[in-house]
């Protein structure tokens, strides 16, 4: 008996599934043809928490080394000094670079950034034959870029007692 | 004959060697060499602040980053005395319970591609991009979510980001039961999987075994009920158990099976959350740095592949002492060699597959 | 085909002056060559497409579409990559046995289209052991691949090509069975004969013919797919379990070779099925005869035609169904292939063929009210899969879309 019922089970349940893969030639593909043949550009059906690459809105940008201290791999090198040539001998960014190769895209920098200059873009496209192309340099070499001062505290330098909600948001907003 | 299954093998599941002796297609013993895929993440912990050391967590098992990511944050919270929201707790069983199902549909797909049936595979990953998709929106990443902080989460839900998981659970679930007639109906699979890979309740114990395959081998042992953590108690559902239906207790089709039930488990648990999820925060304040008193803790966690251990210990001081995981590929590992005695080489695949054995998850 | 010569030579003149014979030779051999030559490499190719675009289709994805239209043109261009390709023999391979495996695969393919008739007169040589030969030649494919297997000086090569020697060998028994079921309704070996026993209307067919029929016919169908080495019996290649079984350390054109004996061995399969159990090119005797009555050419070549597109749609059906089962289905064990050849194929075979004796002695003439019921019996069936097919579509609640070309 097991003999027979062997052969009809396989039969049948041979029959069953082969409706089920006929049936799907009846619907639609789920595949996008990405990059060339899409009906909108990637980017836009990104959602808006995606981590793509970083980017730093130098105009806000405090110069506090937070996102410095808290990457724990160590892929943001930020660099100040005393800018000699200026009356008042305040801090200035002379170094501001993110290596995006490096970057696992875990998004601790965003957290506790005060103003959210640095933030996530939804570009992630960047193949290069250079593994140096992924650094990019949000100070440009030989230039100094004077950071941005709250208006109210000064020196926004002290990150430790920030509410993490509050800077999320802020990173979220940005 | 001496086979070296790996390291890089299309059913190994990732960088495992297996050193196979065979008798033409009759086995005599897999003795699994593992190491490949070490990246001394529990050393990183020790140069790693507490919450920088998240991201880590998603390495170490990225089909199930959400519980490591999770267990972790729980060990943290537990010593330093941090009561996170229910909100916090509610959106962390509902991002690990989405994160079950992607890992089991994962694992019962590839465990039909490595006995050859190629389009379940792809209909699972099919639904999986979809699960994908709705934690990239919650979270921003796609398999490393890095998303439990200590002290809660770090974002919340988007607007009508629930709507879209129960619409996706609703047109789910027939295309799980599609799946079923597809697939676990076969008849072939049924013989490839039935009777082949046994492992006894006690051996399964024995070696350790935890999660679906201690499960699939008839123990209803399950840390959400058992041991409960985080809103569990609150959540009515069930513990599938291997019933042997296919052949023995404890074979591979069983393992396969608690793995097609604990998703439709998962789909209810989702759905309840959903009811119950109170409003409030998502993350309570704790320190910039985390300094936990010294001391140590051990917690451990449901992960897709069983019981997830979390040893941490601290010194006080704002990175951890010693952080050591305990994975369930791990433990798995070392019943293969006395299981695949007397196997056929093709019926190794399966068990391996069944084991649902992830690479990284074994090295760390 | 001596038709067909014969048309040649009272068209052209020059062909007049030289002895008939060496023209029908010429014809058959330029016919041989150009079959081969631009029917089943080109056929193959273009099955390698559909069976990748029919496979993406099954998976809801997209499948090659970018090279030609609706991607037409991709096994063209997967050729070229091939033949492009560096040669690579690996240095503890056996150098000789290694180059020569392919061939020998190749050739014993390509050997067995000599016998497959496309038409009631297009066939390179119609053989009085027709499907004997058929059987004997196909078998030196298992020569070749056990060679590559062993040449290859590498495990996983060992391994698949002793599986597949011992799938092959071993389903030569139900097939043999259950092509002498039809030897035995025609009482030739011919391939050509086989199909002329036949008719062009479904109950016409041997399929129908009684009831033990259908059991060759299916168990036939599956012999010929463990031969073929296709899903679910692709162990020799299984790719989960052997890397890629006998042609893992194949590369380039090599490679290409063994992938070509695949895709031609499925039309062979449905040929094969087509000839014996589905009528051939067998078209009603009405149409043929409105197409000889044409006079001019077109009497020569519109029934010709008419029998080959016939006999070329059944075939691209079975070769359909088979594509569809190699997705749909999981792959079996070496000791379940075995067991499904022994203990179920082969004593099917045998009641087969003794059915089919003894129905002969009873009923010498057939019996027209069985081949009715059994062509009934079949579009029950088919009518309860299309049922299926809808209803898989309602239960999946995923909105319907027809046009196979996104």
């Amino acid at each position: 008996m097991t003999y027979f019922r062997n052969i009809v089970e396989t039969a049948t349940s041979v029959f069953e599934g082969m409706s089920i893969t006929f049936a799907h030639l009846f619907r639609k593909p789920v595949t996008i043809q990405y990059p060339d043949k899409m009906a909108v550009p990637l980017t836009e059906t990104l959602p808006d928490r995606f981590r793509g690459f970083l980017k730093v809105d130098m105009e806000i940008c405090t110069a506090c080394l937070a996102c410095m201290n808290d990457c724990p791999i160590d892929c943001i090198v930020i660099k100040t000094k005393k800018d000699e040539s200026s009356p008042t001998k305040e801090r200035v960014l002379t170094q501001f670079d993110i290596d995006e190769a490096k970057c696992m895209y875990c998004g601790l920098c965003t957290e506790p950034c005060p103003t959210g200059a640095i933030h996530f873009t939804k570009e992630f496209e960047r193949a290069t034959e250079d593994i140096n192309d992924l650094v990019f340099k949000f100070v440009p070499e030989g230039q100094v870029i004077v950071p941005y001062k709250a208006p109210k505290k000064e020196g926004a330098g002290d990150a430790a007692s920030e509410d993490a909600t509050d800077t999320t948001e802020e990173a979220a907003d940005a | 004959m001496l086979l070296n299954m790996g390291p890089q093998h299309p059913s190994t599941h990732g960088v495992i060697r297996f050193v196979v002796k065979t008798d033409g297609e009759v086995m005599s013993a897999a003795v699994p060499d593992v190491g490949y895929l070490h990246r001394s993440i529990e050393k990183i912990a020790e140069k790693a602040t507490y919450n920088g050391f998240m991201p880590w967590t998603d390495r170490v098992d990225y089909l199930a980053a959400m519980n490591c990511n999770v267990a972790y944050a729980m060990a943290v919270e537990k010593l330093a005395g941090i009561e996170i929201t229910r909100r916090a707790e509610y959106l962390r069983v509902i991002a690990m319970e989405l994160n079950r199902i992607i890992s089991h549909l994962l694992a019962v797909g590839s465990l039909g591609m490595d006995i050859g049936a190629y389009t379940p595979f792809v209909h699972a990953l099919r639904e999986r991009e979809k699960v994908n998709d709705l934690i990239e929106e919650l979270c921003g990443q796609r398999l490393t979510y890095n998303y439990a902080r200590v002290g809660g989460v770090i974002y919340d839900m988007t607007p009508n980001w629930d709507k879209k998981v129960i619409a996706f659970m609703d047109q789910f679930e027939p295309l799980l039961n599609e799946f079923d007639r597809l697939l676990t109906g076969n008849k072939i699979l049924h013989k490839r999987l039935g009777a082949v890979g046994v492992v006894t309740a006690e051996e399964a114990a024995n070696y350790n075994l935890v999660g679906p395959n201690l499960r699939g081998s008839g123990v209803k042992w399950d840390l959400r009920k058992d041991m409960p953590y985080s809103v569990y108690p609150e959540l009515d559902f069930q513990i599938p158990v291997g019933t042997g239906e296919a052949g023995k207790l404890g074979d591979c089709f069983d393992r396969y099976m608690v793995r097609i039930h604990e998703m439709r488990e998962s789909v209810k648990i989702l759905r309840q959350c959903f009811e119950r999820i109170p409003a409030g925060e998502h993350q309570v304040k704790v320190p910039k740095k985390i300094r936990p008193p010294a001391g140590d803790v051990y917690v451990r966690n449901e992960s897709t592949r069983g019981d997830l251990g979390v040893y941490l210990v601290s010194d006080g001081s704002d990175k951890a002492y010693r952080v050591k995981f305990r994975t369930g590929s791990f433990t798995a590992m070392s019943i293969i060699e006395k299981v695949s005695r007397g196997m056929m080489v093709a019926d190794l695949i399966a068990f391996i597959a069944s084991l649902d054995i992830v690479a990284p998850e074994i090295d760390r | 085909m001596q038709k067909l010569a014969d048309l040649l030579i009272s068209k052209v003149t020059v062909l007049q002056s030289i002895p008939a014979d060496f023209v029908y030779l010429a014809v058959q051999l330029v016919f041989a060559l150009v079959m081969l030559m631009a029917f089943v490499a080109p056929f193959a190719g273009i099955v390698s497409w559909v069976e990748r675009r029919v496979a993406a289709r099954m998976m809801d994805r997209v499948g090659p579409n970018r090279v030609g239209p609706q991607g037409f043109f991709q096994w063209i261009a997967d050729g070229i990559k091939s033949i492009l390709k560096e040669d690579i023999v690996p240095t503890a391979a056996d150098p000789i046995l290694f180059r020569l495996a392919p061939y020998l695969v190749f050739a014993g393919m390509f050997a067995a289209f000599v016998t497959i008739p496309f038409s009631s007169g297009l066939i390179i040589a119609d053989l009085n052991v027709g499907i004997f030969y058929l059987i004997a030649i196909t078998s030196i494919v298992v020569v070749g691949i056990l060679m590559s297997g062993w040449a290859s000086n590498n495990k996983y090569s060992l391994l698949g090509g002793m599986r597949s020697a011992a799938q092959i060998v071993s389903y030569e028994i139900p097939a043999g069975l259950a092509i002498l079921v039809v030897v035995f309704l025609t009482g030739s070996l011919s391939i050509q004969d086989i199909i002329k026993g036949q008719g062009a209307y479904p109950w016409q067919w041997y399929i129908f013919d009684n009831p033990f029929m259908p059991i060759a016919f299916v168990s036939l169908f599956i012999s010929s797919l463990a031969e073929g080495n296709r899903t679910p019996f692709d162990i020799p290649e299984a790719e989960s379990e052997l890397v890629s079984g006998y042609s893992t350390e194949y590369s380039g054109m090599r490679f290409v070779f063994f992938y070509f004996e695949e895709w031609a061995n499925i039309y062979l399969i449905a040929a094969v099925g087509t000839a014996l159990f589905l009528g051939g090119w067998q078209i009603p005797p009405a149409v043929k005869a409105w197409a000889t009555g044409l006079g001019g050419a077109a009497s020569v070549i519109l029934p010709h035609a008419l029998e080959f597109v016939t006999f070329f749609l059944k075939a691209l059906v079975i070769v359909f169904v088979i594509i569809w089962i190699r997705w749909t289905l999981p792959r079996i064990r070496v000791d379940q292939l075995m067991a499904l050849c022994w203990k179920y194929l082969t004593p099917f075979g045998f009641v087969a063929s003794m059915g089919v004796a003894v129905w002969m002695v009873l009923f010498p003439q057939g019996v027209p009210v069985v081949r009715y019921a059994l062509c009934g019996a079949a579009l029950a069936v088919l009518l309860y899969f299309f049922y299926r097919v809808a209803y898989q579509v309602w239960y999946s609640r995923q909105p319907v879309h027809v046009n196979p070309f996104v």
